[in-house]
């Protein structure tokens, strides 16, 4: 009962994909626990962290990365399938061997319809992680070699068998059909066991730091969505344009779809601290330069957004080495807003932009969403977009609000003498040190490629979701910069 | 055979089946477990409140404020010399002292001899320091007249003058916070006198500045300290 070569290849392969598949849906799994960790980016099985250097992050945060994203939050990892369909390559492999079927033109012929599943998968993902990601990450690339190791092996043992013309009858159609229907229990059992298992995340919708008012005082909302429909959910997102993290968001939330349902206004809100006051640190050199472009841009200012979030990177390296690059760069760019930039006019009306966010007490980071006031939890601004958006859209249209009512929720920090009535609660009196852009890191993606997250985290996302897509940027509070120093 | 040809499947199919619920179970066990600890929270944006804004300094300020129009809803915008010298309880150079803290982000605005009309560089320098308000919360506007002519003429002289700053904010910014963020203070000749120190501000004009000509202006700054 030696196994033939070539089937040796096939088991060799299926263990592989079993492996780095399973690393893979292991590191999406994690992410459940809607908190922040490190991925399994390594051709060595086991060996991890690195996320931020490779196409990992990109790779699980993308769309691409799951199914059903709307229905469980993160969608279904689509290397939990492709585990089980290695699982079934595995065993169907051992079983031609325990009923010597190996040179069963007919059975061996069905094994390498299997396993063309995992390469036709394969495929297409590698297309789509060039195509539309731009990176590929190590474990999927290891599930793709996996995945051309079963379908060698298992075309060579087909014919192999077509030639032999073994003389024993072939499989019948009732074998092959019992193996099919092994087959698709094997997948379907873990994606029933996910979906009945997976933690329930409708209850942290709308608990998130919801406004209490949308107001715009001071004219200083960006229109982005400019053809919105009558029946398009208003939104306020709070930005950067050269947030690695918003520009992330913008991709996800554009390939979702979910994007044309929201009539979404934006906040500049630059994590620069050459004009905020806010952080201590700079982490995207040039950002308020952009943000008065954006602005002195009026109508054009979704056009002004959209150059800066594909030149983000560039304009960050290049006012790096030269403060004055990213107002040269954008007023080549966009010639006519170069005497606006600049201008007192500009630069208060991106003051009072960041004033509006102390005037709601927003956090100090990038990218922040609130749908018709309710806002979409940092943690669902990656893996959980389709899943949370997709519920506060849904709840809007049916008159239902999410969350506390606004009675209950908590007032603006009492500030008895001042009349902004805005000053936050202030425990922060240092300031906020910029989030990185990287994003919260992430876990790698199944086979599927996909992106970086913003985080925000706080944030705050990059061009190609290069580096670890920032989660929303956080930025701890500061005092006023140039406040002048002591007499 | 049979049985071990079920054995094999049964455990290749536990594969994806015990890990997936493995490890889902573990993920809910950290979710529940993370919802019911205190996260450490991100930062909210806040005015700003610097270093020099000691609690001396606060109460002063809000003194001032208060008794000229900006806090306490108040009807009078503005206070008159004898009101500022008797908010303060303070020398006038004292009260000078509280600014100098604030020279980066402030401006002096110099008029020429009886008049309140702003210069076109008065004008820039006006619209550069209000526009580069950040984190502050409150705008001074701190006019005054040289010795020069009556009392009674040079008290209402820097009155004009302050109202003169207050016009032009008020059209090139329009600036729904402003009448809530800006107080303004004329001082005439009576009351905290600047010193040549205060030649080193940025100045509209680039003259000479001797002590009659620094005085014949609208001190103008923006304050960083949340009150």
């Amino acid at each position: 009962m030696r196994p033939p070569t070539w089937l040796i290849v096939v088991l060799v392969g299926a263990l592989i994909g079993i492996v780095f598949a399973g690393l893979s849906t292991y590191d999406f799994v994690q992410h459940l626990d809607r908190q922040v960790h490190s991925l399994h980016c390594s051709f060595i099985p086991g060996m991890g962290a690195g996320a931020g250097e490779s196409g990992c992050q990109v790779a699980m945060m993308s769309t691409y990365s799951s199914v059903f994203r709307s229905r469980v939050w993160g969608g279904i990892p689509i290397s939990l399938p492709a585990m089980a369909v290695f699982a079934f390559i595995a065993f169907y492999g051992l079983d031609l061997l325990l009923t010597r079927r190996t040179n069963d033109r007919r059975a061996t012929w069905f094994l390498a319809l299997a396993c063309g599943l995992p390469a036709f998968a394969s495929i297409a993902m590698l297309t789509i992680s060039l195509a539309k990601l731009g990176t590929v990450c190590k474990l999927c690339v290891a599930i793709y070699v996996a995945s051309a190791m079963v379908l060698t092996g298992a075309i060579i043992g087909w014919r192999k068998a077509v030639k032999l013309q073994a003389p024993e009858p072939p499989a019948t159609n009732r074998f092959l059909g019992i193996m099919f229907g092994v087959g698709v229990a094997f997948v379907a059992v873990p994606i029933l066991l996910y979906l009945a298992l997976a933690p329930d995340h409708s209850k942290f919708l709308g608990t998130c730091d919801n406004l209490t008012k949308s107001d715009d005082p001071y004219g200083v909302m960006i229109h982005m969505d400019r053809n919105a429909s009558a029946n398009a959910v208003p939104a306020i997102e709070i930005l950067d344009p050269l947030c690695p993290a918003c520009k992330a968001f913008e991709d996800r939330l554009d390939s979702s779809g979910l994007g044309d349902r929201l009539d979404r206004k934006a906040i500049l809100f630059p994590l620069d601290k050459e004009c905020n006051w806010m952080i201590s640190e700079t982490t995207h050199p040039g950002a308020c330069t952009v943000s008065e472009a954006v602005l002195c841009a009026g109508d054009r200012a979704p056009d002004v957004l959209k150059w800066a979030f594909e030149v983000q990177e560039s304009v960050r390296e290049e006012t790096k080495k030269d403060p004055a690059a990213a107002g040269r760069m954008v007023k080549q760019r966009f010639p006519e807003l170069a005497s606006c930039i600049g201008s007192a006019d500009a630069r208060s009306k991106l003051n009072k932009s960041m004033r509006w966010a102390v005037n709601h007490n927003i956090r100090v980071l990038t990218p922040q969403l609130f749908v018709d006031n309710v806002k979409l939890c940092d943690e669902d601004v990656d893996l959980g977009l389709e899943y949370a958006l997709s519920r506060i859209i849904d709840a809007h249209d049916r008159g239902v609000r999410l969350g506390p009512p606004p009675a209950e929720m908590p007032p603006p920090p009492a500030m008895p003498e001042n009349q902004h009535g805005t000053t936050p609660p202030s425990p922060e009196k240092k300031k906020a040190k910029p989030a990185a852009d990287e994003p919260k890191p992430l876990p790698p993606a199944p086979a599927p490629v996909d992106e970086p997250k913003p985080v925000t985290t706080p944030t705050e996302t990059s061009d190609k979701p290069a580096p670890p897509p920032p989660p929303p940027e956080p930025l701890p509070p500061e005092e006023p910069a140039g406040s002048g120093g002591p007499p | 055979m049979t049985p071990i040809r079920a054995g094999v499947g049964a455990a290749l199919l536990a594969v994806p089946v015990m890990l997936t619920v493995m490890w889902i179970k573990s993920a809910d066990a950290r979710l529940e477990e993370a919802t019911a600890t205190p996260t450490e929270q991100v930062a909210i944006a806040s005015a700003a409140d610097v270093g020099y804004c000691s609690p001396e300094l606060k109460k002063i300020l809000r003194r001032v404020l208060m008794s000229c129009g900006l806090m306490g809803g108040d009807a009078a915008r503005g206070c008159q010399p004898v009101q500022a010298k008797n908010v303060a309880t303070m020398s006038g150079n004292d009260f000078n002292a509280l600014f100098t803290p604030m020279k980066e982000r402030g401006g002096i605005i110099e008029f020429e001899k009886n008049k309140s009309e702003l210069t076109p560089e008065a004008i820039a320098l006006t619209n550069q320091v209000f526009s580069e308000q950040k984190g502050a919360s409150w705008f001074f506007v701190v006019a005054r007249a040289s010795p020069e002519g009556s009392t009674e003429h040079n008290r209402e002289l820097s009155k004009a003058r302050a109202e003169a700053v207050m016009t032009q904010l008020r059209n090139q910014f329009k600036d729904p916070d402003l009448d809530k963020e800006v107080g303004m203070l004329w001082l005439g000749e009576e009351f905290a006198q600047l010193e040549t120190t205060f030649c080193e501000w940025k100045r509209s004009s680039k003259g000479t500045c001797a002590p009659e000509h620094i005085n014949r202006s609208a001190f103008i700054a923006w304050i960083d300290c949340q009150l």
